[in-house]
């Protein structure tokens, strides 16, 4: 018993649960994950070799600063608030919807669709393109919804396995029928003027950041705000026990899951008619992990999914320009990013236990 | 009493007058508290070697508290702990095992996937897999025939009863060399006739030089099985007595500082059938039958109750009420509504049928969300709180928090706050707050006092002949004979997934048993 005699003289973390948290509270717990992940990365590419000043004149001033890396940073944080908002309402409903890169492919597809074959005069080409972008995402999730709701197959595999579906089909297209006339290169012709989102007058920024800015608005109110939002908790909580109380689980599953893949298609069409004009091969890649990232971080909370998009798009932005003007190799950027996202998650803890020391 | 905060006090202190043997374990002047919280205040108790002794006390009464201390996962912030007369510190579950301390929980903690000696080998892993599987394996076949345990050793763990399961626990803090062992609640999830096996199995391991305090909110069960009784209210110990030495009612009086003595009254209106059920048979997942030309009538201003031994289909003729088991045959009709044997759960709702589950957590509670959510999810389904467009949470809560006041839910400290966090019968009462909302018009109540105090049980039988009384049909499905004799004005007695006879209250205790265990 002499190491417990031993151990008395210093005392020790007591850990409790907590009964629940005000949401300010958990804010400040997210930024000081943030506050924590920096630090460290600091403290990483310190020893790395960059110099402080260089870091806090990148950070600081490069970023926040300079208008052109703040409409860069919201540029960016567009369509990944989409995808995130896409991966939360599929998670509140416990669809692990990893098909997100599929619909985007395929809500780029529909809004090409219009573009390319001159669907419908051109002030209403822009909202075509945007209600087929839709209608092709929730296309590509219906399948693995019936599928998961009818038979019990696992939609984390078939939303996977639609996504190379989805890619092969879009190579098919952009080496086939699709392929520019003009340059001959694998991608579709550019879209015209009247295709492409509207800039907003200020740096780069354009109307794919209102529709994000209004699909943030809608899943506030349809997930917090709505009866639906309420019984999605509970499907989310105890599908069982909703299902006992007459929440009509699989019919909220399936809303859920349409609107889902309905908001992953618009984020295909907001990349290819805000970013990239046109539809290429590679338009879509990384924003399936980025989504499920962020809803996971931002714990399915629409608002919180808004400040984890930014968080993301700002490392994204100073990734690129630590690797262009330090030569800080792509995978220290990486190793960045997964830090402050490893903290921010681990912020979790926190908010769901109280830690105190005893003596 | 006074020793310093956090201190554990180093001097033995003789044991309570009565007792000149040395405890194997005794708790001295143990205060702990959560927050503004006192959970134990000053309590002392002390363990005797051989014996069992039972710790009483209502649902919060601190027993479980008062035993976690002694297990190492609550540090108490005062008081001492002496283990055979040596005062000792126990910084954690590690600590309490090397003393010899094991605690069997209310939530076991098995995995699932694996067999039993898979399980136990992971809390007391030593040595290599091969050879250490082998002495588990050994060492468990013989701790099982020394308390009469039969369990499956290579089954998964998922795949046994309730009661298997526990003795799997069991096992295991026996096989990890306990022999100061704590059993928190262990009756109260199980049948009578598997919580009578247990208290023997108990009592072997008393007589093996065991000692085992028996945290229980069971009058019987400590008056019947065990040596001493303690008894815990509001975090105090009220006193230890011997249970030749006092009568029920006596230890009630301690339990609730009053006495609470339930009785019979039967139904003085009875209206027309409001539910009838007529020939039903039900599958299970597996496609096993379970259910079986089933039939009987509730009328409204009755309470049917439907008393067997557990596992003869009571918990699917549950599912087959709440419309989450459709049946294979047969129908279920509602006065008005007519035939409901198609209707789905939330129909069924809105026809005024509630339902009081036996799996709380389960069926009736979502433990991450919070007791205002849980408490509305009702009146939300209903179209109460506002529109389909908003809902109004202000409304909501204020509605919960006068819930919780008419129904003297006990424990809740915010608006906020996770359900998971409600004691059993607080959640128990939470769940007919929001049932008996609606003003039903048919409930469904299986087991409604499983794992209740006395207070709490007798609040829940209160609220039922209530119902009855304002004109609902109830149905009382219970393994509790005591419960069925006490509430049901009727009783239908179901064996191998019907009913096989019923009997008009006052009913022959046991005519009922006779039915209950063979064919009639």
């Amino acid at each position: 018993m002499s190491d417990i005699a031993r151990a008395r003289r210093f005392g020790r973390i007591n850990l409790e649960i907590r009964d629940d948290m005000p949401m300010w509270k958990q804010s400040l717990a997210f930024l000081a994950g943030v506050a924590a992940g920096l630090v460290i990365s600091v403290v990483i590419l310190l020893v790395s070799g960059v110099g402080l000043a260089a870091l806090l004149n990148e950070f600081v001033v490069f970023i926040f600063t300079s208008p052109k890396n703040i409409s860069g940073v919201l540029v960016q944080a567009g369509p990944l608030i989409i995808v995130g908002l896409s991966a939360g309402i599929a998670f509140k409903a416990r669809f692990w919807n990893i098909g997100i890169e599929g619909q985007v492919i395929f809500g780029a597809i529909g809004a090409t669709l219009v573009a390319i074959n001159d669907i419908g005069p051109p002030s209403l080409r822009l909202p075509l393109m945007a209600f087929f972008a839709a209608l092709g995402g929730m296309m590509w999730i219906l399948l693995p919804t019936i599928l998961k709701l009818r038979l019990r197959i696992n939609e984390i595999i078939s939303t996977l396995l639609m996504n190379y579906i989805a890619f092969n089909f879009l190579l098919h297209l952009l080496y086939g029928p699709w392929q520019d006339p003009v340059s001959s290169f694998p991608h579709s012709e550019q879209f015209e003027d009247f295709e492409r989102l509207a800039p907003l007058g200020w740096q780069s920024l354009n109307t794919s950041l209102l529709i994000a800015v209004a699909l943030v608005i809608f899943c506030f109110w349809f997930m917090v705000k709505s009866r639906f939002g309420f019984q999605l908790n509970f499907v989310h909580s105890n599908a069982q026990m909703a299902k006992a109380l007459g929440v009509r689980v699989a019919a909220l599953t399936l809303t859920a899951a349409l609107i889902s893949g309905a908001l992953s298609g618009l984020a295909g069409f907001a990349i290819s008619a805000g970013i990239e004009s046109r539809m290429t091969q590679s338009f879509f890649i990384g924003y399936g992990f980025s989504g499920i990232l962020i809803a996971f971080l931002a714990r399915n909370n629409p608002l919180g999914i808004v400040a984890v998009s930014i968080l993301v798009a700002t490392l994204m932005i100073a990734g690129q320009s630590l690797q262009v003007f330090y030569q800080i190799p792509f995978a220290m950027v990486q190793l960045i990013q997964a830090i402050i996202v490893i903290c921010v998650a681990a912020s979790e803890f926190f908010i769901r236990h109280r830690v105190r020391w005893v003596e | 009493m006074t020793t310093g905060p956090g201190r554990i006090s180093a001097h033995a202190e003789s044991g309570p007058a009565h007792d000149p043997a040395v405890p194997a374990l005794a708790l001295r002047s143990i205060t702990k508290s959560f927050g503004d919280f006192v959970a134990l205040d000053d309590v002392d108790f002390d363990l005797r070697s051989g014996e069992v002794h039972a710790l009483l006390g209502e649902n919060g009464a601190g027993k479980s508290s008062l035993m976690n201390v002694a297990a190492g996962l609550y540090a108490a912030d005062r008081g001492a702990i002496e283990i055979a007369g040596q005062t000792v510190s126990i910084r954690g579950p590690s600590d309490a095992q090397s003393l010899r301390i094991g605690m069997v929980h209310q939530h076991y903690k098995l995995v699932m996937p694996f067999n039993t000696v898979e399980n136990i080998l992971l809390a007391n892993a030593a040595g290599g897999y091969r050879q250490s599987l082998q002495r588990v394996r050994e060492l468990i076949s013989e701790k099982a025939d020394l308390v009469g345990f039969e369990v499956d050793l290579d089954k998964p763990v998922g795949a046994l009863s309730i009661a298997e399961q526990q003795r799997v626990e069991i096992l295991k803090v026996l096989v990890a060399g306990a022999n100061i062992i704590i059993l928190d609640e262990p009756t109260a999830v199980l049948t009578d006739e598997e919580g009578q096996r247990l208290l023997e199995a108990i009592r072997k391991l008393a007589e093996s030089g065991c000692s085992v305090a028996l945290v229980t909110h069971n009058l019987n069960e400590s008056l019947m099985h065990s040596d001493r009784i303690t008894v815990m209210r509001n975090g105090k110990v009220v006193d230890t007595v011997l249970p030749d030495a006092v009568t029920g009612p006596d230890l009630t009086r301690m339990i609730v500082g009053e006495s609470i003595v339930e009785k019979r009254h039967l139904s003085t209106v009875t209206g027309k059938p409001r539910l009838t059920v007529r020939k039903v048979a039900a599958r299970r997942a597996d496609g096993l039958p379970v259910l079986s030309d089933l039939s009987f009538d509730v009328r409204s201003g009755e309470i049917y109750g439907i008393a067997g031994v557990g596992g003869n289909g009571q918990s699917e003729l549950v599912e087959v009420l709440m419309g989450l088991l459709p049946p294979s045959e047969g129908h279920l009709y509602l006065d008005g509504p007519g035939d409901i044997t198609l209707a789905r759960s939330d129909e069924r709702r809105r026809f005024g049928v509630a339902c009081i589950p036996a799996d709380r957590q389960g069926y009736a509670l979502a433990g991450d969300l919070s007791v205002s959510d849980n408490y509305a999810i009702g009146g939300v389904l209903s179209g109460k709180y506002g529109s389909w467009m908003r809902l109004d949470r202000k409304t909501m809560t204020r509605a919960t928090r006068s819930a919780v006041k008419k129904y003297d839910v006990q424990g809740v400290r915010s608006d906020g706050q996770r359900s998971a966090l409600l004691s059993g019968g607080n959640a128990q009462k939470l769940v007919i707050a929001r049932e008996f909302s609606g003003d039903p018009t048919v409930v469904i109540a299986h087991s409604p006092n499983r794992g209740l105090d006395v207070r709490a049980s007798a609040a829940v039988h209160g609220h039922l002949l209530s119902a009855r009384d304002a004109g609902a049909a109830v149905v009382l499905i219970s393994e509790d004979l005591d419960e069925i004799l006490l509430l049901s004005d009727r009783i239908g007695v179901m064996n191998s997934g019907t009913i096989v006879s019923e009997f008009d209250a006052p009913a022959d205790r046991h005519d009922i048993g006779k039915a209950m265990v063979g064919h009639v």
